[in-house]
């Protein structure tokens, strides 16, 4: 039985300064792993990496087994799916935001509205949030919509990109519990997360990697 | 109704320097620092189009199919320069993109006109067959510069929506094809006002030309010009849905994601 999600020696260097980042972890099926590390570390650049927006030097990502390199970049992206940082809004209502992804031709499924109106729910968002232009959203309400976004879209693997930033600590906890039914709602799911918030510590079964703020020239 | 062309003496010519020291007044009293770019502009004007006037003589003279083309496709080769020099890799690779979309929107449409429609005899007539595709590599020439410009500025304000597209599972193709769009509406909408206001505000350049020349307002007005502004509008679209696909490309790296310099 392989692993469910492994990154092995990834390798990758960062700014002019050259400073190189090598990393090695994984994901058991239904589980979080969180990246640690202080700010300019590299943890956006991993997960960017992971998600093949950015190239690195060295090193190889398996899902369930599976090269990375065996998928096309759009089938793995539609498979292990990053949220930025800050996530893009679209123009147009939080409806048009949830169904954009569904317009590419990747994605084979149709929409679901019932389960986006689900989703708006658990995430303790007002349903009537659907028909509001996405640009007037708060920034707790932009962070919320936008993690529901790839939730609906349902990848293998979710890379969380400190999603809790925006959020206090109601929302922050809501939002934990939301991701950790979306992981036992299916099989086949995982998520990496970045995240300086430790919610995550009552949770069983979280995995985490540090990332180490190396000088230049060491390793 | 041959009333000739109007003459213009060499004073007359001279006196036109004055249009220039005008202009080099403004530029001094408000230290615009154009007076240089001015003079040695002045200076290239009255050099090209001389030599040009002896060389278009030679030409005329021999017409022959080979030298056209290669004349045309040195014409090319200069306003692909001009046309590429805004993209932030305006490296030998953007040239040679601008110079294969101007040369084939250029010869396909320039080439249905001479052919087609005026049908001279011999049908590559170099007397027209030169002013035609001088004016259609102008305007190619402005359509392209502004769509690869557009097309820059799209991608680097939506940058974040493309990337978020893409970490979706988009194609290059899918997550651009808004800022593609607006890029080629760019390069076109000058065109098409022309197209609009054309007779209202100004006159096409070939119509000025022959009444210029003495020519009677109504003949002059049509067809000549009427296939001329066509001949254009349809030379700008040809040459910047070219360029501009070709190009949307080169924004991405071999693995489908935004390159860094953009
Ligand atoms: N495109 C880029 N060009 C140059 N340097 C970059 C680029 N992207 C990232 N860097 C540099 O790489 C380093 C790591 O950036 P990264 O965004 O991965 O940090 P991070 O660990 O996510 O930090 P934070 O916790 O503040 O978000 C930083 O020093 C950053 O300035
Ligand atoms: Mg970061």
């Amino acid at each position: 039985m392989p692993e469910f999600f492994k990154f092995d020696q990834i390798e990758y260097h960062m700014g002019a300064a050259g400073r190189t980042v090598k990393v090695s972890s994984d994901l058991e099926e239904g589980s979080i792993l969180v990246i640690k590390g202080p700010s300019g570390a590299g943890k956006t650049t991993l997960l960017r990496i992971l998600a093949r927006l950015l190239e690195c030097d060295k090193g190889q990502v398996f899902l369930q087994g599976q090269n990375w390199l065996s998928f096309t970049p759009q089938l793995w992206r539609s498979k292990i799916n990053y949220l930025a940082q800050k996530p893009a809004v679209f123009n147009g209502t939080v409806l048009d935001n949830l169904k954009k992804p569904f317009a590419l031709k990747i994605k084979k499924d149709m929409f679901n509205l019932d389960e986006a109106i689900d989703g708006l729910r658990e995430l303790s968002l007002n349903e009537n949030l659907i028909h509001q232009d996405a640009r007037t959203l708060s920034g707790g309400e932009t962070a919320r919509i936008t993690l529901l976004r790839p939730i609906l879209f349902k990848p293998n693997i979710l890379l969380l990109d400190e999603p809790f930033a925006s959020l206090d600590d109601n929302s922050a906890r809501s939002v934990m519990e939301f991701l950790k039914r979306w992981l036992e709602n299916e099989t086949g799911r995982g998520i990496v997360m970045v995240t300086h918030n430790d919610i995550y510590k009552d949770i069983s079964g979280i995995k985490i990697q540090e990332l180490e703020l190396s000088e230049p020239g060491v390793n | 109704m041959d009333a000739g062309v109007i003459p213009i003496s060499n004073t007359q010519l001279a006196l036109s320097v004055i249009l220039v020291l005008i202009t080099g007044v403004i530029s001094a009293a408000l230290r615009l620092e154009l007076l240089k770019p001015l003079l040695w502009g002045t200076v290239r004007t009255y050099l090209q189009l001389t030599l040009i006037g002896y060389a278009l003589t030679y030409i005329f003279n021999i017409n022959n199919l080979i030298l056209i083309i290669v004349i045309i496709s040195l014409m090319c080769l200069v306003a692909s320069r001009t046309a590429v020099r805004g993209s932030p890799r305006a490296g030998r690779y953007s040239m040679l993109l601008g110079f294969f979309s101007l040369w084939t929107s250029t010869f396909l449409v320039g080439t249905i006109v001479m052919v087609l429609i005026i049908s001279p005899e011999p049908w590559y007539s170099a007397r027209i067959a030169i002013p035609i595709f001088g004016m259609i590599l102008g305007n190619s020439m402005n359509g392209i510069a502004l769509s690869l410009e557009r097309l820059f500025s799209e991608v680097k304000s939506k940058i974040s929506e493309i990337e978020a597209l893409l970490s979706f599972g988009a194609s290059p193709w899918e997550s651009v094809r808004d800022c593609v769009k607006e890029a080629l509406r760019a390069g076109m909408t000058p065109t098409i006002n022309s197209l609009m206001v054309v007779g209202l505000v100004s006159l096409p350049g070939m119509m000025t030309g022959q009444i210029l020349a003495g020519a009677d307002p109504q003949q002059a007005s049509r067809p000549l010009p009427v296939v001329v502004m066509l001949m254009i509008a349809a030379a700008v679209a040809i040459g910047c849905l070219m360029l501009v696909l070709l190009y949307y490309k080169k924004l991405f790296t071999k693995e489908d994601a935004i390159a860094h310099y953009v």
